[in-house]
């Protein structure tokens, strides 16, 4: 082929464990051509990572090529002496990995560091091309002292320092701020632009793939399962596994979630209105928390009624996850005030930390972590996860009570409960994400905290552990309180969302209303920052408001506009416009 | 540790030795080394202590196989009984000190706050003594007899232990798993015993593995300089010492119980080394 | 930075007055009547009143505690219950003897081991790590004596190169003791190197494997650059603190191998006095030894302030 830069024939990778060899790619043939972007999708396993790491001759320790070869820039990168590897990879070949912060050193200057990569360029106007202010002052700096985006271009500017003709991006933005990665995004496909230069994009995540590739090629468990142009995949997939992923990929413009079927087709479920005299479970006023001399939360307030979800949505240092932690007894609010049952006869005080709640008070609020990998002890099974807070809690009396009702948890999670005696390490990722809930469900909560619990999982089994949640929140009536800031996320499952900015609300109401018109700038530009898993997707926010430059115009007795049924807005105004109202 | 399944434990056990050849050979070592102590009696017909004027220094023979020393014992024999003393009083005091390190240096981890911050203060005063004076003079205080040695080793190296152990610890505490108990109000000692120590046992077995081989050689420097082992005990080290003098003459006499002295901490160490790397212990979290 | 220089400081100052507290305690704490260890059983109840006044046994513990700081403040520890001379002059003369012992180990044994460490780590599982590695193990196996007496057979006996056995006192030159310097210095460099052999090694690992490394290396820079300008910085710094408490580890230490040679230096100071009963000098050797320790935990912390950024500055500023 010739006008293919990059040639992919044929390859396959194994790595050697307990004395076989483990394929990890299998097979996988793929063509680049110049100034093109093509896309490797797939979900954890599928070895993207490991084929785009091959295209700069770079296998993790203990791989090695059990078949095919790597053609770059017409050099098979596999047989090229250790001289011209270097070569190959200093000016032909760059890669932009997925966590800056770990891929630069951290006793050098970022300056040298770009340095080194090579080529002409100096290396303040490098740092301008990146979009990165103040640059000489920046290039003396060391990477601990900047942001995740900032050194994310600063790794961008290392890679093209030496002007390559093929830049590799492995998961470039995956653990950045939903408007940082846009940024970054947007960064990577200017400069693509500019330099002409051939781009291999590893993601799972589409709607990445669907703003900047030309070509895509879906892996499976080391194969390709399909490869054709952007369009072509996501308007026709012929795959039932690529129909299957693209129908899980949940859109802003759901209203409830998808169901999915075989051979993908998708169908979004209604939701079911909450009752009007359902109680307020939850309720949260004013709460302020602390850490330190730094105020993480600022005057917070919500309510949330048995069988409701409401969403807290924010970026990093939003204050969300400290709000959940500190509703969950894990942190102290400095002020304000949290009451279980807030209308019942005996409210409880959630302000006190988990420790010195009454037993019967602490089992009704109970927490599910992200990260399904940690929030499991690997040493004991996943009956034993569940049995503990049974019997700590008194929810069963003797211990073949706890195994049995261990057992009925495991099956109300849509597992099999012969899993009850395997370790962790055993089970999927989605397994153990229903472990941890069923371990939550043990105590029989009627507040149920769920903290980003779907954002470490792959996209198909996302979808289910979201439905497995809606089920059971309206089985037993759980009062939920959803952490995420994935906007689409949100928007199939919440009834009502509450936008975090700063540890303060800007924004909150009824899901739909706020989805239909988002008053606040700040949530316009979550909304306009979304990417979409479709290549031809109208940004969801009408408008350029992505660079409003506005600020807070909210003063002590008078905070809030109202939109009408629950919906409101933190009152702001443009940043060098006298006082107005902020009017959707 | 009910809930414990033996099932994996046992598996894994049996994993690691099929996996490290050097933990193998290394526990093969120390295991040769327990045995020979346990069947010293049977090993040979020689009273280790009785004295034979008329037999001394004598070089091997096929009557004592290592030959004399200057008081007409068999080399041999006190050889074999020398590991009585070391291997008792070294597991000892090694499951002494890496139990109670254990235990503090979790408590530490778990705590955190100032208890943490007074006892790293507290333990770095006491490794700012050397840990050979401390000895000598506990030792000279208190007596020789094992159970002080005991005691002293323990009070000398139960801060390095708790370093160790803390270290391992703290890569635990933030797990999600152990917030999740700290969620339902479970005490200290219920985390610690339950969520945190199953996770820290490959490193408490390398420590333990580790802290037996310094142990053995600390005792047997005790011995040598006088301090540690009674004459006419026999103990490796005591032996090097009274033979010293006559090294020229009959250098077995020196040489067998440094043999088995070196064998026997070589052993050790292997182990240490094999169970390390095969359990991935050996990464920089294990810091002194 | 100023601010966790300042902090490295006042922690030390604070360890060593936990050290002084807790060295005072625990040789008062000895079992035993001091005066009567000293007289004999056989002494008149007089006499050991006298020498219990005179060496100021009936004052309270605390008072005798601050006259005794007081009094290592200016350099004066009393006077020894054995010799009658100034302890703190003749603690510093045997640390002197010993010094020049520590000081050649220590160059020898640090630079060589952590240059060892390297290569074992860059060539991890292949021929010169195996060599290092075996020959680590085995000296960290074998106590002092051993190697001591190893030594003396083979470079004082077999080839009379070096002496086996001092002679000289404590007073003597450096010029006297250089010839019998050069096998105790050896004997410990062994042991010593063998535990900084194994953290540099490990520690060289550990970074080779990490990102930033791999990076660099797909940056297409030579291997040289990307070890001494990527790694080692990252990787000699847990290595630093081994060093230093190997180098405290030497004030103890020299304890055997100076008495297998028969070296006039604080290890033999040590035994003797812990022999006799010498409390005041066992409390010196104590609290010298306790300076020597934090003293060199301080330098490896400002050590590793220069190898390390994020010692130096604040975190993000945007």
């Amino acid at each position: 082929m010739s006008g293919s830069i990059v040639s992919v024939n044929s390859l396959s990778v194994a790595y050697r464990s307990g004395g076989r060899d483990v394929p990890v790619v299998h097979e996988v043939s793929l063509e680049v051509a110049q100034g093109r972007t093509l896309a490797l999708v797939g979900e954890s396993g599928s070895g993207k990572s490991t084929v785009a790491a091959t295209l700069l001759g770079h296998l993790r320790y203990g791989s090695r090529i059990t078949g095919g070869s790597v053609v770059v820039d017409g050099q098979d990168v596999f047989a090229l002496p250790a001289r011209e590897l270097r070569r190959l990879r200093g000016s032909t070949v760059a890669l932009v990995g997925q966590n800056a912060g770990h891929a630069l050193t951290p006793s050098m200057r970022i300056g040298r560091q770009i340095a080194e990569a090579g080529g002409s360029v100096p290396v303040v106007d490098l740092l301008e091309q990146v979009r990165l202010p103040r640059p000489a002052e920046l290039a003396r700096r060391y990477p601990h002292e900047l942001s995740g985006g900032q050194q994310q271009r600063v790794a961008i500017a290392m890679a093209v320092a030496a002007r390559p003709k093929v830049l590799v991006l492995d998961e470039p933005t995956t653990g950045l701020d939903v408007v940082t990665q846009r940024g970054v995004l947007d960064l990577i496909a200017a400069l693509r632009d500019e330099l002409g230069l051939a781009a291999v994009l590893v993601s799972h995540d589409l709607g990445v793939v669907a703003h900047m590739a030309d070509e895509v090629t879906v892996l499976r468990s080391g194969r390709v399962v399909e490869a054709a142009p952007t369009r072509t995949l996501f308007t026709a997939p012929q795959d039932p596994y690529t129909r299957r992923l693209l129908a899980s990929v949940p859109r802003l413009d759901d209203a409830g979630l998808a169901v999915v079927g075989e051979t993908g087709e998708r169908e979004v479920r209604p939701k079911v209105p909450v009752p009007d005299d359902s109680p307020v479970a939850v309720s949260a006023v004013d709460v302020t928390v602390d850490y330190g001399s730094a105020r993480a939360v600022h005057g917070v307030s919500f309510d949330v009624r048995r069988g409701e979800v409401l969403a807290l949505v924010g970026e990093s240092g939003s204050g969300k996850s400290t709000l959940a932690w500190t509703l969950a007894g894990l942190r102290t609010p400095s002020g304000g005030t949290m009451t279980h049952q807030p209308g019942h006869t005996d409210p409880g005080d959630l302000a006190r930390p988990a420790g010195r709640r009454p037993l019967s008070l602490r089992r009704r609020v109970q927490l599910v972590f992200q990260n399904a990998d940690t929030s499991l002890n690997p040493r004991r099974s996943v009956g034993d996860a569940i049995r503990r807070p049974l019997r700590f809690f008194g929810t069963a009396d003797s211990r073949p009570q706890a195994a049995e009702r261990a057992r009925g948890l495991i099956t109300d999670v849509r597992l099999d409960p012969d899993l009850a005696d395997r370790l962790p390490a055993q089970l999927s990722g989605g397994q153990r994400q229903r472990i941890g809930i069923a371990r939550a469900l043990a105590g029989e909560p009627d507040v149920l905290i769920a903290d980003e619990i779907t954002t470490a999982l792959d996209v198909s089994v996302q979808a289910d552990v979201l439905r497995l949640l809606d089920d059971l929140r309206r089985e037993r009536q759980l009062a939920c309180l959803f952490i995420s800031h994935d906007l689409a996320v949100v928007r199939g499952i919440a009834d009502r969302v509450v936008v975090l900015r700063n540890g303060v609300v800007v924004e909150e109401g009824p899901t739909d209303a706020v989805f239909a018109s988002p008053g606040h700038p700040y949530t316009r530009q979550l909304m306009a920052a979304a990417l979409e898993p479709d290549p031809d997707a109208h940004p969801f926010v009408e408008g350029d408001t992505g660079d409003l430059d506005w600020e807070d115009a909210a003063e002590p007795d008078d905070q809030w506009t109202e939109h009408g049924d629950g919906h409101r807005v933190r009152r702001w105004r443009t940043a060098d416009a006298l006082v107005t109202e902020g009017v959707s | 540790m009910t809930a414990l399944t033996l099932a994996p434990v046992a598996g894994r056990a049996w994993r690691t030795l099929r996996t490290s050849r050097t933990a193998v050979i290394g526990l093969a070592i120390v295991a040769v080394h327990v045995l020979i102590a346990l069947l010293a009696p049977v090993l040979t017909s020689y009273d280790p202590i009785a004295n034979d004027s008329s037999e001394a220094l004598l070089g091997p023979s096929w009557s004592h196989w290592e030959g004399t020393d200057q008081y007409g014992r068999d080399v041999l024999a006190r050889v074999l009984y020398g590991g009585r003393y070391a291997l008792g009083v070294s597991v000892t005091a090694t499951l002494l000190t890496v139990a109670l390190g254990t235990v503090v240096g979790c408590a530490a981890a778990l705590r955190g706050g100032w208890f943490d911050d007074v006892l790293g203060r507290v333990l770095d005063a006491i490794l700012s003594v050397p840990s050979v004076l401390a000895l000598l003079v506990i030792v000279t205080a208190l007596g020789t007899g094992p159970s002080v040695i005991v005691l002293a080793i323990a009070v000398v190296y139960v801060p390095q232990v708790v370093r160790v152990v803390r270290g391992a610890a703290l890569a635990v505490v933030p797990a999600d798993y152990v917030t999740a108990a700290r969620a339902r109000g479970e005490g200290t000692w219920a985390i610690l015993r339950r969520e945190i120590l199953p996770n820290i046992t490959d490193v408490v077995c390398v420590e333990f593995a580790m802290r037996a081989s310094w142990v053995v050689l600390l005792i047997s420097s005790l011995s040598f300089l006088g301090f540690g082992a009674d004459p006419p005990t026999p103990d490796w080290g005591l032996m090097v010492a009274e033979n010293r003098t006559a090294i020229t003459v009959v250098p077995m006499a020196s040489l067998a119980p440094i043999i088995a002295l070196a064998t026997l901490v070589v052993g050790l160490n292997l182990a240490a080394d094999g169970l390390s790397k095969a359990w991935g212990v050996d990464r920089i979290r294990e810091g002194n | 930075m100023l601010s966790f220089v300042a902090r490295r400081i006042a922690a030390a100052f604070g360890t060593l007055l936990l050290s002084s507290v807790l060295v005072f305690l625990a040789v008062q704490a000895l079992p035993g009547d001091v005066a009567t260890q000293v007289l004999g059983k056989d002494a008149t109840p007089d006499a050991v009143a006298a020498l219990r006044t005179q060496l100021g046994l009936d004052q309270p513990a605390w008072e005798r505690y601050f006259d005794w700081v007081r009094g290592a403040l200016h350099g004066d520890f009393g006077t020894s219950l054995v010799s009658g001379k100034a302890v703190g002059g003749e603690v510093s003369l045997y640390l002197g003897n010993s010094a020049l012992i520590a000081l050649i180990t220590v160059l020898f044994a640090v630079t060589g081991s952590i240059v060892l460490g390297i290569v074992a780590g860059l060539y991890r599982d292949r021929w010169p790590d195996h060599l290092i590695s075996t020959v680590s193990l085995v000296g960290m196996s074998v106590p002092e004596f051993v190697v001591a007496t190893v030594l003396v057979l083979c470079f004082s006996v077999a080839l009379p190169w070096f002496p086996a056995v001092v002679l000289y006192g404590p007073e003597a030159s450096v010029g006297q003791l250089l010839p019998a310097v050069w096998l105790p210095a050896l004997a410990l460099a062994i042991v010593m190197a063998a535990y900084i052999v194994r953290m540099t090694r490990t520690s060289v690992i550990d970074v080779m494997a990490g990102e930033y490394v791999t990076t660099a290396r797909l940056k297409g820079l030579s291997t040289w650059r990307v070890v001494t300008r990527h790694a080692l910085p990252s990787a000699l710094l847990p290595t630093l603190h081994v060093i230093a408490l190997n180098v405290a580890w030497l004030a103890g230490g020299v304890a055997v191998v100076e008495n297998v040679f028969n070296y006039p230096g604080i290890g033999k100071l040590m035994l003797s006095s812990v022999q006799n009963r010498d409390l005041p000098v066992i409390q010196a050797i104590a609290l010298v030894s306790a300076v020597v320790y934090v003293c060199c935990n301080l330098a490896a912390d400002l050590a590793a302030m220069a190898l390390n950024p994020k010692l130096r500055t604040r975190g993000r500023t945007r």
